[in-house]
């Protein structure tokens, strides 16, 4: 990608919709492609006040720019899924979708179908369940996957064996959001304000990286930069402002970029790049950034912006498909060309 | 002050007694509970009528058997919570907290006895809670007295004591030794604030220029990991 200091638009060729029936959210972008080479699959999740939920697998052809659902692939998920996402390194043997809501699922990809392999509960008294936030998969470890949960725990499961690794009670508040850093390093966002690393190998301590300034301003969406380990991104709940936090200079922010007119929704590192960054927010825009060396006085402003119809409430940029950018506003979501 | 403690009545409440309670509590609302006794002309101590008034006069409090409901609410509260049953009748609509407690103890607890015998032995996972150390607030880098948290950086080749921390300079090779590093760093910060107030002022001016050369480096791309 280059590092284009202009700010540019978006043309009408480089943008590909879809139209769904229903209003969307979670979504995940596959991180290989499916047999035809050319074609990925993304997988959306519908926002629907009501138990009844579905989860579409859409196949997107960037060749003739279209994306089209594949009918066999789609069922039905209780409760809208917080988070989608695919399985990091898919094999043809394993081709695993897992999904979060009121408990995590996983399910398996085939061909003409998908079937459920488990519903990953903790909790003993099986007649109530935390829900869960989000949860993010380890990339190293991909047996890992860690969960987010309002009763204010983390919990790890391995998912091979279908039980948990460990559970801990990682913040005073319900945690909103985590994100793996390493094999058994990870961070997460509360309700409570703190930005909180964990180290599996020292489950007696935490680290606080980062409070909001304001007590008690929840953290709403926490993204780790996989390129360079020392970044991390954190939207604060009803704030214009990304802040780039440092892991190596904690507690103060290396970055605020605050060009958003409202509150962000949805933040992503580039796959490929460790300066670049993506926001998205209710002001309908979604911005790109290139965090440069030294600040300028007036703060950054984004490399390029594009504006949408409605608030966008997802955004999600995959590792396999660097140069588009997938967004989800109201019904529709749109692959948006770098 | 109000009559001598000595001559308060103590034992059952009378009907009579309870109705001069509810006249004055309906007359000056509630609260002020130590005037009650005297503008209600009882001989009571102050706090047996506040607790009259909680457990047994108050207009809406619900008598009669548990709900399946409120059951299964207060057991998973006293799991949470333990034995705090003003907490949990809080969360019960219109149970007082003696209530509560009085119920738990005569009927719920063998039945979650029972029950937690069986299942305990199925699964058990412990659930940790990590203790969060923070960071002392940092200064900006441009003022020179405070740089609490430069062990990451500060601390090398000066400090015999700690050697774990020398090398934390590394930190671009591998990410786990720099988590070590961080952690290590970290308890000396919080531990022995003597030495490291000590490094820094010996080092003050060698930290300074070491930081800015760091943070150049932190987005120029000679020190992007692989």
């Amino acid at each position: 990608m280059e590092n284009s200091t202009q700010e540019s638009h978006l043309r009408s060729e480089n943008c590909v919709t879809y139209d769904s029936p229903y209003p969307i959210y979670a979504m995940a972008v596959s991180s290989t492609t499916s047999a035809a080479a050319r074609r990925r699959s993304i997988a959306v999740g519908s926002f629907i006040e009501d138990f009844h939920n579905r989860v579409d697998i859409l196949s997107f052809d960037d060749e003739t720019n279209s994306i089209k659902p594949v009918p066999s692939l789609s069922f039905e998920h209780p409760y809208p899924p917080t988070k989608l996402m695919f399985h990091p390194a898919p094999t043809s043997a394993a081709n695993l979708l897992a999904s979060s809501g009121d408990y995590l699922r996983l399910w398996d990809l085939r061909d003409t179908s998908i079937e459920p392999i488990c519903t990953l509960n903790n909790s003993k008294t099986s007649e109530y369940c935390a829900p869960l936030t989000s949860f993010d998969w380890n990339e190293v470890e991909p047996r890992r996957i860690g969960t987010s949960s309002i009763d204010t725990t983390c919990t790890i499961w391995d998912i091979e064996k279908g039980a948990v690794e460990t559970q801990l009670i990682a913040h005073d508040k319900e945690v909103y959001d985590i994100a793996w850093g390493e094999a058994g390093v990870f961070a997460s966002v509360s309700a409570d304000g703190s930005v909180r690393i964990f180290d599996l190998r020292d489950k007696e301590h935490s680290t606080i990286i980062y409070e909001s300034p304001q007590p008690d301003t929840p953290l709403l969406r926490l993204a780790w930069n996989k390129q360079d380990l020392r970044y991390m991104a954190t939207i604060l709940m009803d704030s214009n402002k990304v802040v780039i936090l440092d892991i190596r200079s904690p507690t103060i922010p290396v970055a605020e970029l605050d060009r958003h007119q409202a509150s962000v929704n949805a933040i992503s590192w580039a796959p490929q790049s460790c300066r670049h960054i993506c926001s998205a927010g209710d002001d309908a825009q979604a911005l790109l950034w290139e965090l440069p060396t030294v600040a300028g006085p007036n703060g950054i402003d984004p490399m390029s912006m594009y504006s949408a119809g409605a608030e966008i409430n997802q955004l999600q940029w995959s590792s396999a498909q660097p140069d588009w950018i997938a967004i989800a506003f109201s019904k529709k979501l749109q692959m948006l060309k770098v | 002050m109000v009559s001598t403690p000595v001559g308060v009545r103590k034992g059952a409440w009378t009907e009579d007694e309870d109705n001069l309670l509810r006249k004055c509590i309906d007359k000056y609302g509630v609260g002020k509970w130590h005037h009650v006794p005297l503008r209600a002309g009882l001989n009571r101590c102050r706090k047996s009528c506040r607790l009259r008034w909680l457990n047994y006069l108050r207009p809406n409090i619900k008598r009669g058997d548990f709900t399946r409901d409120e059951d299964d609410l207060i057991i998973r509260l006293h799991k949470l919570l333990g034995n705090r049953w003003s907490l949990i009748s809080g969360r019960l609509q219109w149970r007082t907290a003696n209530d509560v407690k009085n119920h738990w103890n005569t009927h719920l607890q063998k039945k979650v006895s029972a029950r937690g015998d069986g299942k305990s032995k199925s699964q058990k996972t412990t659930i940790l809670k990590p203790r969060p150390r923070t960071f002392k607030r940092i200064v900006p880098f441009s003022c020179r007295d405070k740089t609490t948290y430069e062990p990451n950086i500060s601390i090398t080749d000066q400090n015999s004591d700690n050697p774990s921390a020398s090398s934390s300079k590394q930190v671009d090779d591998e990410c786990t030794q720099w988590w070590s590093n961080l952690l290590d760093s970290v308890e000396i910060d919080g531990g022995s604030n003597g030495i490291s107030l000590e490094l820094q002022q010996e080092d003050n001016g060698w930290n300074d220029s070491s930081l800015d050369m760091d943070i150049l480096k932190l987005f120029t791309e000679n020190n992007m990991i692989n």
